[in-house]
């Protein structure tokens, strides 16, 4: 989950480190009275969980007594993340030096990367100036230490006083890294005035979305919810039911996906799209016991205006029973009122209770259920065959 | 020979009172997997299947020599039950949950590592080596039928994907020799390309057979591998997701890790790189027996 600005830096702030002075405004108003209140130059910056807005004018920078005019222009604007709703106000840093500095992950180790050429983006500096890019892995066990941190500057650069704190803060915010359970966190520019104060100016968080649960302090995801109905109620399905999510991306295909086990899923995928195929949605759930959030990815797809077919195709399971997974289609077909002869449905689903998936699917009526041994790319051409003859004969229907 | 787990190896159940525990306990003993021990603070002296339930890892191997261990422990536990079980002196840790938190994965990783353990995982459903052991659930109830044995080594970064080229290989008339399911997450203990070293230097294996994902720098270490002529054993590639780049970055599809973002990480970057490399692509599960054939001769 990125953090918008006002919550990183909030958080920022309860640490002690040092974030410069500002506020949420969530009228042009309020945001002309922080402003005054802060006198002399602010940021205002648009509320939006993403960087990078410098560009597209959602950070400007003006005169207290500017503020509520240009904020006025900033709210309701419309960006790739929605519309602009808040705005930060934050008082002017006054700023000599800009650092730059981010902790992120690598496969499997923790990583820094440092720069003294802060203030621009870091793939501007990449692509001009690599050799002033510091990069190094952190050994999670023994964490980064300020003296280790405060070599590393002096590799990029940085001597005197400024190192000194540099570093100090380097290795303090390492520590806010690890107790946010932050998947990322960028602060650029980390700025230098001419007192020698330092003023984390740029604040960016994206916290671990598998440890939210440990972290009761920070907010709910901000409108995080996607806009498609049937992607929210599988989301809805998964809060209710925690443990082994349901995914549910719906695509502008016609052929509805319920595929399982990653891998399986990801392969059938891309065997349909070389057949010709063109899946209404790709899913991925864990093949446990319980059928609830089985049955919301079949609610979705039976009730997606545009799929015309499903393919169930799970790798062969090792451990779960199959006939869940035909309960759960049982269910869905029946509430949803499904007619089978004109949405086909084909089942590939090998494993444990097979047997008991195979009679319950025979009742449901109109189902294929492919013979064991069909592999998976035969699973997808039939799909896709199915599917072709649907939307030939809803055609020719039209037609005539 | 096989690799990490043979006939002498000797298991140890993490949280083998819990459900997942219990019953993939009771599945091993029936394939004739030596479980030793199981674990589980606070319960030491009863039996789970007959096997002693120990309060400690320690415990356990000071009381049975256990080397191998298994751990089904919630995901917020599961950093210390690794750490637990590599400080014990176990030399193989499986960690079946799946989407551990960054830090914690990281952190457990290092662990191992520091005391050379060897971590399969996370979100991994084992490893087999036909005939001889396996530690996790994989196989399920039948292994014998999905894991015949054989001298193909398989190394998958899905569990699902592990059974479906054992039996794609069972049909073109090979076998598994070990067949590792090494973890979906982002993060995992060990890398693809340590797992194919570790099959170059087993005399049982001939070939392997690699299942990689969009995301993560797995397949491109691979790649680097053969290039660097430090695997002189053929490598088949089945990789999936190709899809995925006709659509928005960020989206997530299967796995954790096969979230598309970057360019280099996507399906059809790998695939390239590892043709380039002189590895064997398979677009489908069909091909991998000719991918074989065509190589082994």
């Amino acid at each position: 989950m990125k953090l918008t600005e006002d919550i990183a830096k909030n958080l920022m702030r309860r640490a002690n480190l040092p974030v410069p002075d500002g506020a949420p405004a969530e009228t042009a108003a309020q945001a002309g009275e922080l402003a005054a209140g802060y006198g002399g130059t602010v940021a205002l910056k648009a509320l939006l969980p993403t960087g990078r807005r410098g560009k597209s004018g959602l950070v400007r920078l003006v005169e207290a007594s500017e503020a509520q005019a240009v904020s006025s222009e900033m709210f309701g604007q419309q960006t790739e993340h929605g519309p602009v709703e808040r705005v930060y106000v934050e008082r002017g840093a006054q700023i000599e030096e800009e650092f730059y500095l981010a902790f992120s992950f690598a496969d499997r180790m923790p990583m820094l990367t440092i720069s003294t050429a802060g203030g621009v983006e870091i793939e501007q500096v990449h692509s001009t100036t690599p050799e002033r890019i510091v990069t190094i892995a952190i050994d999670p066990l023994k964490g980064l230490r300020p003296w280790e941190a405060i070599d590393l500057w002096s590799r990029a650069g940085l001597s005197g006083r400024p190192l000194a704190d540099v570093g100090r803060l380097t290795a303090r915010l390492w520590r806010a890294f690890v107790d946010l359970d932050a998947e990322m966190m960028e602060i650029n520019p980390l700025a230098l005035d001419k007192n020698g104060r330092l003023s984390m100016v740029g604040t960016m968080i994206e916290i671990d979305d598998g440890a939210l649960g440990r972290h009761p302090e920070l907010p709910d995801a901000p409108s995080q919810q996607p806009d498609n109905p049937r992607e929210r109620m599988v989301n809805e399905a998964n809060r209710a039911n925690p443990g082994g999510d349901a995914r549910y991306v719906e695509l502008d295909g016609d052929i509805g996906l319920l595929v399982a086990g990653g891998g399986a899923g990801l392969l059938q995928h891309d065997m349909i799209v070389d057949l010709g195929g063109r899946p209404a949605n790709h899913s991925d759930i864990s093949p446990a016991p319980g059928t609830v959030k089985t049955e919301a990815v079949l609610d979705a797809v039976f009730t997606n205006p545009r799929a015309r077919s499903l393919l169930i195709g799970y790798n062969h399971l090792q451990m779960a029973p199959v006939d869940k997974v035909v309960e759960a289609l049982a269910n869905a077909v029946r509430h949803n009122k499904v007619d089978t002869s004109r949405f086909p449905i084909i089942l590939r689903l090998f494993g444990p209770r097979e047997a008991e998936a195979r009679a319950l699917a025979a009742e449901i009526g109109g189902v294929t259920y492919l013979p064991p041994g069909t592999s998976l790319l035969e699973g997808a051409r039939a799909i896709v065959e199915a599917t072709r003859k649907v939307t030939a004969e809803k055609e020719e229907g039209a037609a005539t | 020979m096989s690799i990490l787990i043979d006939k002498s190896t000797r298991v140890v159940v993490q949280g083998i009172t819990g459900n997942q525990g219990r019953y993939d306990t009771r599945l091993a003993l029936d394939y004739g997997v030596n479980i030793v021990a199981g674990v589980t603070p606070g319960r030491g002296g009863e039996e789970v299947e007959g096997v002693p339930v120990f309060d400690t890892v320690a415990a356990a191997v000071a009381g049975t020599d256990a080397n191998a261990a298994v751990l089904y422990v919630p995901v917020n536990g599961v950093c210390d039950a690794v750490t637990e079980a590599a400080e014990a002196g176990i030399g193989v840790i499986l960690a079946t949950t799946e989407n551990v938190p960054r830090h914690d994965a990281v952190r457990a990783v290092a662990a191992a590592r520091q005391a050379d353990a060897w971590l399969v995982g996370f979100n991994t459903n084992g490893v087999i080596s036909p005939g001889k052991c396996k530690i996790g659930g994989i196989g399920g109830d039948n292994p014998d039928a999905l894991y015949p044995a054989g001298r193909i080594g398989v190394v998958s970064r899905s569990g699902g994907m592990s059974a479906e080229i054992s039996m794609a290989l069972n049909a073109a008339g090979h076998g598994v020799s070990t067949a590792v399911s090494m973890g979906g997450d982002r993060t995992t203990g060990r890398s693809m390309f340590e797992y194919l070293e570790l099959f170059e230097a087993d005399d049982e294996t001939d070939a392997m057979v690699i299942y990689g994902e969009p995301g993560t720098g797995n397949e491109a270490e691979v790649a680097a591998a053969l290039r660097a002529n430090r695997l002189r054993k053929p490598v088949v590639a089945l990789v999936a997701g190709r899809f995925q780049e006709n659509h928005p970055k960020g989206v997530s599809f299967g796995h954790v890790a096969a979230m598309i973002g970057d360019d280099a990480d996507s399906a059809s970057a790998k695939i390239r790189l590892l043709k380039e490399s002189g590895a064997e692509i398979a677009s489908s599960l069909e091909e991998i027996g000719k991918a074989l054939d065509r190589r082994l001769g």
